[in-house]
């Protein structure tokens, strides 16, 4: 399955481990590739990471639900009060799921047909509105509250992805709490909705190995 | 792979910035996730969500010095923790507290809140918290029960690094829960409701951050501290109990002294009517005691023996009397061999006054035919030589004495719930609410008017 190509801009490799994932960053230049028939091709740059002390890396391994997976891409979002990385994990089964990282919690999300939501308040932002936070909207049999609702900004990507995500591409994200530490995330960009639900995790939780080493700090516990 | 082939080098953990305002340097602690910065030199409070640090409030004052200064380490719970901001909040400036915000990249943030007094450590909910009844909320077999009502507060200075802009004059509404050791808070604004679980710390937990003093009671007892008196209270309501209990036992079984054999004496043969005997002198010593009096006749079988007890005193001939029979039957029927009764009787007497006193003991020997004319004199008889012994003890059960045990048992048990209603009223006497449990009793008419 994992397809090895050069970077057209500067011909380092470029490793393409799932057809599920066609986009990445190229490690070296940071050019955006997107993979096709007639084999890679560059569509943009993307910006260097800032820095930040997030525990997570890419290579960084784990287990959920009873799934190995390895972290192989991130990018990291904005708004005008803050910033968070979503972390996308690769399942040994092929599938793919997101680890969204802010403000110290974690959240594992999947990814669910948009087709599938039914939800008034949520169907409303699917087809260009708004929502309103404190709006109940129930789905999948967990009655969610809408937590936050506001543009979101792509600052920077990194690693393998399933969507091109340059630098200032702006999503309207909407985001829900259910009452057990439930979540569940709405985007729309100017084309298309995505929705992705989930639950709140500890990092310990994931049985996570090759975290990120940072200065001064003794690795935790959880950490095998 | 060659992730793993080759450790990547650590990540720095800090990143270094200058204040716009005073040009100080600001020690980021939590790059990535930390908005909002106030400088720890002026007060400043500075923009960092983007790579160029913005000024958004100036301030040009001396920040007070912090009981813990930022950039500390603690480890609680076996987790090391770094102070890296300070928010002063109070009720429009009545009433104030602090809080230091706690972060390990490995475990996110936590919070270090005080009134000045006590300390909490608290974490940020991801759940929600379920109503038990209108006034208790529960995590799972955790309870809660509602202490501040619902009021706005707000922030009066930030010092360090927060995950949200926060400034200065922000305003959430908040309101309060609490439980035996646990406090619950939940804080609302219009867009988000945000809960936190507190834990009450103990002086020595707090000494891992560099803050001594604490007191170990403090007073007014904070609103999720546990009454110390409860548990001894427990403990001597069960001491006391088993005291009393064994006492009890003691008194019934083994206070009422030995018997002193007073004496034997022969029981005639024949239907001769009542026999006397006179014993004495009795000494009893105690203002009042019970006296016991048993008779035993060995030899007694398909008969009985009639027994009228005089306790005459010596000095003013006061008499006592008592009136005791032992008997004792047998025969075969259809069943088989029976036998009924005893060979000993004991009756008392209660109250005796202290002096010298003569036990007269009238007494007579009766037979019991079974119906048939018998001839002879049954256990009676005079080969069998059959006669009486009488025993006497003074004591039994001293009500008395017991009343007086259990009252210094009670003592210190009533000293104890005083303590407990005191430290209970309290430590609700902050409450928004009705107080409940103990801190309810010995309520006086003032109280209600509050």
């Amino acid at each position: 399955m994992t397809l090895t190509l050069n970077c057209p801009n500067c011909g380092a490799q470029a490793v393409f481990r799932s057809p599920a994932l066609p986009c990445r960053v190229c490690d070296y230049c940071q050019s955006l590739l997107v993979r096709n028939d007639a084999g890679v091709s560059a569509v943009g740059k993307a910006a260097a990471l800032p820095f930040d002390v997030s525990p997570v890396r890419i290579g960084m391994r784990g287990r959920a639900d009873g799934i190995g997976f390895e972290v192989v891409g991130r990018v990291r979002w904005a708004w005008t009060d803050g910033s968070w990385n979503e972390w996308l994990l690769l399942f040994q089964d092929g599938s793919y799921g997101w680890l969204g990282d802010a403000m110290g919690l974690f959240m594992l999300l999947r990814e669910e047909p948009v087709a599938r939501v039914r939800a008034k308040a949520l169907r409303r932002v699917i087809e260009g509105g708004e929502a309103v936070p404190g709006v109940e909207a129930q789905h999948g049999g967990v009655k969610y509250q809408v937590s936050d609702a506001r543009d979101v900004l792509c600052i920077a990507a990194e690693g393998e992805l399933p969507f091109t995500a340059p630098p200032g591409w702006r999503v309207y994200s909407v985001d829900l709490k259910g009452p057990a530490g439930e979540c569940a995330t709405l985007q729309r960009d100017r084309d298309e909705a995505t929705f992705y639900t989930g639950r709140y995790v500890l990092l310990g939780d994931l049985e996570p190995s090759g975290l990120r080493a940072i200065e001064g700090w003794g690795m935790p516990a959880y950490a095998s | 792979m060659q992730a793993d082939a080759i450790p990547p080098r650590p990540q720095p953990a800090v990143r270094a910035l200058n204040c716009p305002s005073c040009g100080s340097a600001v020690t980021l602690r939590a790059a990535g996730y930390s908005v909002t910065v106030g400088c720890p030199s002026c007060g400043s409070i500075l923009d960092v969500n983007d790579a160029a640090v913005k000024l958004i409030t100036e301030y040009h004052e001396m920040a007070a010095g912090l009981d813990i200064p930022l950039g500390t380490r603690g480890t609680y719970d076996g987790i090391e923790w770094e102070v890296i901001g300070h928010l002063d909040r109070s009720i429009y400036g009545a009433w104030p507290w602090e809080e230091y915000l706690l972060f390990n990249p490995y475990y996110g943030y936590r919070w270090l809140v005080t009134d000045g007094q006590s300390w909490s450590f608290g974490e940020l909910l991801t759940m929600t918290p379920g109503y038990l009844t209108y006034d208790t909320l529960c995590i799972g077999d955790m309870e809660f029960r509602r202490f501040f009502a619902e009021r706005e507060v707000q922030v009066d200075r930030v010092i360090g690094e927060f995950y949200w802009r926060v400034a200065a004059g922000e305003r959430v509404a908040s309101a309060e829960w609490a439980g035996p050791g646990w406090m619950l808070s939940r804080e609302s604004n219009a867009n988000e409701v945000s809960w936190t679980l507190l834990k009450l710390l103990t002086p020595a937990e707090m000494a891992e951050f560099g803050v001594s003093g604490v007191p170990r009671r403090p007073w007014p007892p904070p609103p999720h501290m546990v009454s110390p008196h409860r548990a001894w209270l427990g403990t001597g309501l069960k001491v006391a109990g088993a005291a009393l209990g064994f006492l009890l036992l003691l008194m019934v079984f083994f206070a009422g002294g030995r018997w002193s054999d007073a004496g034997w004496f022969p029981v005639s043969a024949g239907v001769t009517g009542e026999q006397t005997v006179t014993i004495g002198p009795l000494r009893f010593d105690r203002p009042y005691q019970r006296v016991e009096i048993r008779a035993e006749v060995p030899r007694l079988e398909n008969g009985w023996l009639d027994l009228d007890y005089s306790l005459v005193n010596r000095a003013d001939q006061k008499v006592y009397e008592a009136y005791g029979a032992a008997e004792r039957y047998n025969g075969v029927d259809s069943d088989g061999a029976w036998s009924e009764g005893s060979r000993a009787s004991q009756v008392s007497m209660a109250s005796v006054p202290r002096g010298e006193y003569d036990l007269i003991v009238e007494y007579r020997g009766n037979k019991w035919d079974g119906g048939y004319q018998q001839t002879f004199d049954g256990w009676m008889d005079a080969g069998n030589a059959p006669r009486v012994g009488i025993l006497v003890r003074t004591g039994g059960l001293y009500g008395a004495n017991l009343i007086v045990a259990a009252i210094l048992l009670l003592l210190p048990l009533l000293w104890g719930l005083f303590r407990h209603v005191r430290f209970e009223q309290a430590r609700q006497g902050e409450s928004d609410f009705d107080p409940t449990g103990a801190a309810a009793l010995f309520r006086t008419s003032e109280d209600e008017e509050d």
